[in-house]
C-alpha cells in the first residue's frame, strides 16, 4: 500500500482568500495522501479550512501557486495541469460531492436529481441512448439507499435524512472512484446520521469507493479507516480524543 | 441534455418567466397587428385604385383624343395589352332629387368595354344576392329582394323610359356619393329614405374650349341605373359613371359635321332663308382617356411601354389631327396624379410605424433581461451544484440562453396567435368597441375604406416572430454570461 500511488493526494496545498485588502490564509501547505478504497475522516475547528480542502480536492477551486510538486494529484496527475474541460470531466466522472445542506434542485424530483448527475456532460444523443440504463441505475441506487419509493417526490417533501440519501445517490450515479462528503450528517440527528453512515459503508463495500469525509463528530471519525485534522492550515493525524 | 429538463421544469414552476413570455407576446402581437392592418390598407388601396382605372391609360384632358377607335385597335394589337376602353372624365354639378347640390367626378364609360378593363361588374352594388351578409342577422339588406334588372341596367348604363320603354342613358354613382345610403352594422348599405336606382338627378357639365374656358353650361336629367362600390371611400363618395355617348354629346365631343361658309347674317336672294352652310366633312368623336388593361402576365409598366409604342404609330398615321405623342400623357394607374405620392407616403408610413413599434418592443429585451437577471441570482445555488456535478461554463450559459429562447418561442407563438385572432376579427372587435365603449378608431371618411383592411404577410409574420425569439435571447444573454462566470465555490457557499 505504501508503494502504490495514492488515488488522491494533496501536496503542500495552499489557499489564501482575499477579503478586500485583507488576506485570509486558510491552507498553508497541507499534505494528505488518500489510498484507493480508503475512508478518511477530516476533522478540524470551524473555519479551519475543511470545506476549502474538499473543494480543492474535488477540482471546484484551484489552489494558490501550484507547481509541479504542489497541488492536488489525482492518480498522480496534477489537477493544475488540467484544462477547464478536463477539470469538468474530472468532477463529472472521478469525484462525487455530498454537501451538508443536500443541495438538491427543488424543481426536480428525487429521481431526476439523481439522473441529473448522469445527464451533465452527455449530449442529448448520448443521453437518450443510455437513458434506460441511467434510469435503471438511478432507481437501483435509490433502492439500495432505501428511498426508492420516494423517487417521484420533490425534495421539499422529504426529511433531511432522505434528502441526504438522495444527494448521495446523485453523487454516486456516475460511479466515481472518489466520494467527497462535507459534513453529510452535520444537519441530521445522531440516529439518522448513523443510518447515512451505514448507507455509505454499504455502498462503499459494493462499489469500493474512496471516501474523504469532513465531520465535526469524533464518533463518526471513529468509523473511518483514518482520521486527520486541520490545524493552522496544515493536516495532522487526529489525536483521537473523544 | 440537463438544460432541456431544467428549462421545462423552470418554465412550469415559476411565474416570472411567464411574465417575460407575456411581454414578448404583447410586443409581437402589437407589431404584427399594426403591420397587418397597414399592409392591408395599402393592398386595398392598390386593388381599388386598379379597379377604377385599369392598368394604364392614355390621356389628353381638355380637347380629347379623336379617332380613338383606331387608337384602341392599335393598342389592342400590342401583345402586352389585353383590352381597352374609351372614357371621358369631367367635373359635374349634380342636383340630387331633393335639390341638394353636389360636385362629382363624372366618368363617361362604355359599360361593356369598361367592364372588360376594370372590375366594374364586381363593384355594382344593387344586384340580387341569395344569402345575407354574415352579420346581417335581421336580413335588412334590400339586395335580398331586388330583381336582376338593376344589374343589367348598370352594365349598359341605361334605364328604360317609363312611358315608351326605350332605353335612356343613365348614371351610376358611387354608393356614398348621394348621401342617401347609410351603413348598417355588418357592411349592409340601406337606403335612408329614397332608393336611388328609382330616382333621377340633374347633371350639369361645362363644355370647355381648347383654351380651358367654359363655353356653356349643359344640364340634363338622368335616371340612376344603379350604384357602385369600389371600397375606396374617396372614390365611392365623389364619383359617378355615366353613359359615354351622353356625356360626349353634352360636352360637344361627339361626332359633328364640320361646315364652311356659315354666316348667320347672310340670307339668300329671296331674303327669307339663311344660306345653307357647305358640309366640309365630319369632326370625329373624342374621348379624354383610353384605359388599358395589361395582358395576362404583363405588368402595368409593360402595358404603358406598349401604349407608348402604339400611340407613336397612331400619331404618325393621323398627323396633326391628334395630340402630339410628346405631349399626350401615358401612365400606369399608379403614376396618376396623387396616386403615386399617396402610395409612396403610405409605404413610408408603414416602414416608419413598424420600425417605431419594433423599437418599442425593445422593452421586451429589458424585461427579459431583468427577469432573467433576478432568476440567475435566485438560482445561484443550482448553478453551483451543476458546476460541482461537472457542468461546464458554456453549458450553464446555454441553460439560460435556451431558456430565453423557449420563453421567446412561447411568447412569439402566443403573440402570433393573438395577433391572428385579432386581425381576422378586427372589424367585429372594432364594431364592438364602437357599440360598447363609443370608441371609433377607424373612420371610413378618413381612412378611405369602410372596413378595416388587414393582410397577414407570412414573411412579415415570420420575421416578427423570429424577432420575438431573438429579442428574448438577447435579453437572456447577459444573465447567461453572469451565470457562466459564477465561481462554483462561491455559488455553493451562497446563502
Ligand atoms: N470566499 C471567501 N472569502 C474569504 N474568506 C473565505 C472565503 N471562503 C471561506 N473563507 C474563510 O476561509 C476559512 C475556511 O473556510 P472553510 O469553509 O473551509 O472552513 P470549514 O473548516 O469548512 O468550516 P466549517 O466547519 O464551519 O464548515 C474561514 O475562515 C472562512 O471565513
Ligand atoms: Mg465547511
Amino acid at each position: 500500500m505504501v508503494h502504490e500511488t495514492p488515488i488522491l493526494e494533496a501536496r503542500d496545498l495552499r489557499k489564501t482568500y482575499r477579503l478586500g485588502r485583507a488576506r485570509v490564509p486558510v491552507l498553508r501547505g497541507a499534505d494528505l495522501a488518500v489510498a484507493r478504497g480508503e475512508f478518511v475522516a477530516v476533522l478540524g475547528a470551524s473555519g479551519s479550512g475543511k470545506s476549502t480542502l474538499l473543494h480543492l480536492l474535488g477540482g471546484l477551486d484551484r489552489p494558490d501557486g501550484a507547481d509541479a510538486d504542489s497541488g492536488v494529484f489525482f492518480e498522480g496527475q496534477n489537477l493544475a495541469r488540467f484544462s477547464e474541460s478536463a477539470l469538468n470531466a474530472y468532477r463529472r466522472r472521478s469525484v462525487g460531492f455530498v454537501f451538508q445542506f443536500y443541495h438538491l434542485l427543488p424543481e426536480l424530483t428525487v429521481l431526476e436529481n439523481v439522473m441529473l448527475g448522469a445527464m451533465v456532460g452527455r449530449g442529448r444523443l448520448g443521453y437518450l441512448r443510455e437513458r434506460a440504463a441511467v434510469r435503471a441505475g438511478a432507481s437501483e441506487l435509490l433502492d439500495a439507499l432505501g428511498i426508492g419509493r420516494l423517487s417521484h417526490r420533490r425534495p421539499r417533501a422529504l426529511s433531511g435524512g432522505e434528502r441526504q440519501r438522495a444527494a448521495i445517490a446523485r453523487a454516486l450515479v456516475n460511479h466515481p472512484p472518489v466520494l467527497l462528503a462535507d459534513e453529510p450528517t452535520g444537519n441530521l440527528d445522531r440516529a439518522t446520521g448513523a443510518v447515512i453512515l451505514d448507507s455509505l459503508a454499504e455502498v462503499r463495500d459494493r462499489l469500493g469507493q474512496t471516501i474523504v469525509m469532513v465531520t465535526h463528530d469524533p464518533a463518526i471519525a471513529d468509523r473511518a479507516d483514518r482520521a486527520v485534522e486541520i490545524v493552522d492550515g496544515v493536516v495532522r493525524r487526529h489525536a483521537g480524543v473523544i | 441534455m440537463y438544460q432541456s429538463l431544467l428549462t421545462r421544469r423552470y418554465l412550469t414552476s415559476r411565474v416570472m418567466p411567464l411574465l417575460a413570455a407575456l411581454a414578448v407576446m404583447l410586443c409581437t402581437a402589437m407589431v404584427l397587428i399594426v403591420w397587418s392592418v397597414m399592409s392591408g390598407f395599402l393592398a386595398s388601396l392598390l386593388a381599388s385604385g386598379r379597379t377604377m382605372m385599369g392598368d394604364a391609360a392614355v390621356t389628353w384632358p381638355v380637347s380629347g383624343i379623336p379617332h380613338y377607335e383606331d387608337l384602341m385597335s392599335r393598342l389592342e394589337a400590342e401583345p402586352e395589352i389585353a383590352t381597352t376602353t374609351p372614357t371621358i372624365e369631367t367635373l359635374a354639378l349634380v342636383g340630387l332629387p331633393d335639390g341638394e347640390p353636389r360636385i362629382w367626378r363624372l366618368i363617361g364609360v362604355d359599360g361593356e368595354s369598361y367592364d372588360r378593363v376594370t372590375a366594374y361588374r364586381d363593384t355594382i352594388w344593387w344586384k340580387p344576392i341569395d344569402r345575407p351578409l354574415p352579420k346581417d342577422r335581421e336580413r335588412l339588406d334590400p339586395r335580398l329582394t331586388i330583381g336582376g334588372e338593376y344589374l343589367a341596367h348598370a352594365l349598359t348604363l341605361t334605364e328604360p323610359d317609363p312611358a315608351t320603354g326605350a332605353p335612356r342613358p343613365a348614371v351610376v354613382p358611387g354608393l356614398w356619393a348621394t348621401g342617401y345610403n347609410q351603413r348598417a352594422p355588418g357592411g349592409v348599405a340601406i337606403p335612408r329614405f329614397r332608393f336611388m336606382p328609382d330616382e333621377e338627378v340633374t347633371i350639369s357639365v361645362l363644355p370647355i374650349s381648347q383654351r380651358g374656358a367654359a363655353i356653356d353650361v349643359k344640364a340634363r336629367r338622368f335616371p340612376i341605373a344603379n350604384e357602385f362600390q369600389t371600397g375606396l371611400y374617396e372614390v365611392d363618395a365623389n364619383t359617378a359613371l355615366i353613359r359615354l355617348d351622353a356625356v360626349q354629346e353634352m360636352l360637344g365631343m361627339d361626332a359633328a359635321e364640320r361646315v364652311t361658309g356659315f354666316d348667320p347674317f347672310s340670307v339668300d336672294g329671296a331674303g327669307d332663308r339663311f344660306v345653307e352652310p357647305e358640309p366640309a366633312g365630319v369632326d370625329p368623336a373624342r374621348v379624354t382617356t383610353v384605359m388599358v388593361r395589361a395582358a395576362e402576365g404583363f405588368t402595368p409598366e409593360e402595358a404603358r411601354a406598349a401604349a407608348q409604342r402604339a400611340y407613336a404609330g397612331f400619331a404618325a398615321a393621323h398627323g396633326p389631327g391628334v395630340p402630339d405623342p410628346s405631349f399626350v400623357r401615358i401612365y400606369t394607374w399608379q403614376e396618376r396624379d396623387g396616386v403615386r405620392t399617396f402610395i409612396a407616403a403610405v409605404k413610408k408610413e408603414i416602414a416608419l410605424t413598424v420600425t417605431l413599434f419594433g423599437f418599442i418592443s425593445l422593452t421586451a429585451v429589458f424585461l427579459v433581461f431583468a427577469i432573467f437577471w433576478s432568476m440567475v441570482s435566485d438560482k445561484v445555488k443550482d448553478i453551483g451544484i451543476l458546476r460541482a456535478l461537472g457542468a461546464s461554463r458554456p453549458g450553464v450559459a446555454w441553460l439560460f440562453l435556451r431558456y430565453g429562447a423557449v420563453v421567446g418561442l412561447v411568447g412569439s407563438a402566443l403573440g402570433g396567435a393573438a395577433a391572428w385572432v385579432i386581425v381576422t376579427n378586427i372589424n367585429p372587435i372594432h364594431d364592438w368597441l364602437g357599440a360598447a365603449l363609443g370608441i371609433t378608431v377607424w373612420d371610413p371618411s378618413i381612412y378611405y375604406f369602410p372596413e378595416i383592411p388587414s393582410r397577414v404577410d407570412p414573411a412579415a409574420a415570420a420575421l416578427v416572430l423570429a424577432g420575438g425569439v431573438a429579442f428574448s435571447v438577447v435579453g437572456a444573454l447577459a444573465p447567461a454570461i453572469k451565470a457562466a462566470r459564477l465561481d462554483p465555490v462561491r455559488a455553493l457557499r451562497y446563502e
